[in-house]
């Protein structure tokens, strides 16, 4: 249960008495992580609203790690390290790891850049680079309008994310340190939503507050169900969950 | 009922209406891009000539239902390029033309029931049942003693199909034809 559940324009939370059940532990960690504590990870089950499909529910285990001192780089040798571990432990080869930048990924993939239109951009990424996306691909450096927790440096968002067999696995950032960029972005997702006929997402202080407080990290949450329906070969998360 | 669907009705066996077309959905997935809107990736097939087709829709963007509707027809007579058919359900006769029947006029024998897609209450697209049996009206004789393994004449069959049956094979004879393949499939009697 959580007073805000989340940050994105694009992050439809469930009600609960009174408040919100958490999208991730995100929040939750952030705040342990500026108490002090250097190394901090939480597997948990998540809520989304609206996302309902062989790769998506409602309900979904989310394994979150935070690291002081590390940036999306560090955090994505740790990430490769854990998918090659789990990957060994169960048989299956994991194969050489992969890295390009978002913007790449449009030249290699579609022969052309990212259109600037932010939509058409998305739908080409889920039309014709993620199905492509096969062995293990680390996608860098997003443009900082799909920043969300991460910093910012020129106009890339220092973030990631994992692709295997087609399916986003992985999501880090080099944490955002700013509480005021913080604010300003929370203000403008709320906006956003407001335009959609949709409740803006709270603004909770005790996290711009944990945000000015912790020191530099890396932090990745990684969907638990993908990642275990892909290492036992079946095409949907709802293979390998407890029924609901 | 509504007019439209929403990307949050789509299931397998959705009818929809596209550009003027309506198309069957045979596949669908809810995508979401990391930091993005939601999407649906759809693969559709155009419920008029078979073809199958990708399509993304971004959610929240509404389709048109599909205005179809399919009925089991038997097929009376043909008149020029016009062929009858009976309704089995509502007993209307129901004229199609040669261009929508598209080849299957061919394989039409009196009596034969079909399958007739109507949209807008208009004949679309027609379906053979997947085996048939006709009368062979013309091939030449059969060869005493060929029995070559795979060797084949052509057969003209009442609807003026031509269809490559074995050697021993003769006319007069009725034989069954698999529709998918336009293949023989065997002698039925004699």
């Amino acid at each position: 249960m959580v007073r805000s559940a989340g940050l994105e324009e694009h992050l439809h939370p469930l009600k609960a008495g009174g408040g919100y059940l958490h999208t991730s532990p995100e929040f939750a960690l952030k705040r342990v992580l500026a108490m002090g504590l250097p190394k901090v990870f939480a597997i948990t089950p998540c809520f989304r609203d609206e996302e309902l499909g062989c790769h998506h529910g409602q309900e979904f285990t989310m394994l979150e790690w935070y690291r002081a001192g590390a940036g999306y780089r560090e955090i994505m040798e740790e990430c490769l390290d854990l998918l090659e571990t789990v990957s060994a432990i169960v048989g299956v080869d994991v194969g050489g790891a992969q890295k390009i930048t978002w913007a790449d990924a449009y030249v290699q993939f579609t022969g052309a850049p990212a259109p600037s239109d932010e939509i058409e951009a998305m739908r080409i990424w889920v039309n014709d680079i993620e199905p492509k996306l096969i062995s293990p691909t680390f996608v860098v450096d997003y443009p900082s309008s799909q920043a969300a927790f991460a910093t910012v440096r020129g106009n890339i968002a220092e973030r990631f994310e994992l692709y295997w067999h087609g399916i986003e696995l992985a999501n880090a950032f080099t944490e955002l340190l700013d509480p005021v960029e913080l604010r300003e972005r929370w203000l403008a997702s709320g906006e956003a939503r407001k335009r959609d006929g949709r409740e803006p997402h709270p603004i909770d202080e005790r996290v711009v507050s944990a945000v000015a407080r912790h020191p530099r990290a890396g932090g990745i949450a990684l969907g638990v169900d993908r990642l275990v329906m892909l290492l036992s070969g079946t095409d949907s998360i709802h293979d390998v969950r407890l029924p609901g | 009922m509504a007019s439209v669907y929403q990307t949050s009705d789509f299931r397998n066996g959705l009818k929809i209406e596209l550009d003027g077309t309506p198309f069957l959905m045979v596949y669908f997935q809810f995508v979401k891009p990391g930091k993005g809107t939601a999407f649906t990736r759809t693969k559709l097939k155009n419920m008029i000539t078979g073809a199958v087709i990708d399509r993304t829709f971004r959610s929240g963007e509404t389709v048109g239902i599909a205005d179809v509707e399919e009925y089991t027809m038997q097929f009376q007579y043909d008149e020029g390029d016009m062929f009858y058919f009976m309704n089995m359900e509502t007993y209307e006769t129901v004229g199609i033309t040669e261009s929508v029947l598209d080849g299957v006029e061919k394989y039409l024998i009196d009596g034969l029931e079909v399958q007739v897609l109507l949209y807008k209450e208009r004949p679309v697209a027609v379906e053979l049942p997947n085996f048939i049996e006709a009368e062979i009206t013309y091939c030449e004789p059969g060869v005493k003693g060929n029995t070559a393994q795979g060797a084949t004449k052509p057969a003209t069959i009442g609807g003026g199909a031509i269809v490559q049956v074995p050697l021993f094979v003769e006319q007069g004879e009725i034989i069954k034809i698999d529709t998918r393949t336009k293949a023989y499939v065997n002698r039925v009697r004699k």
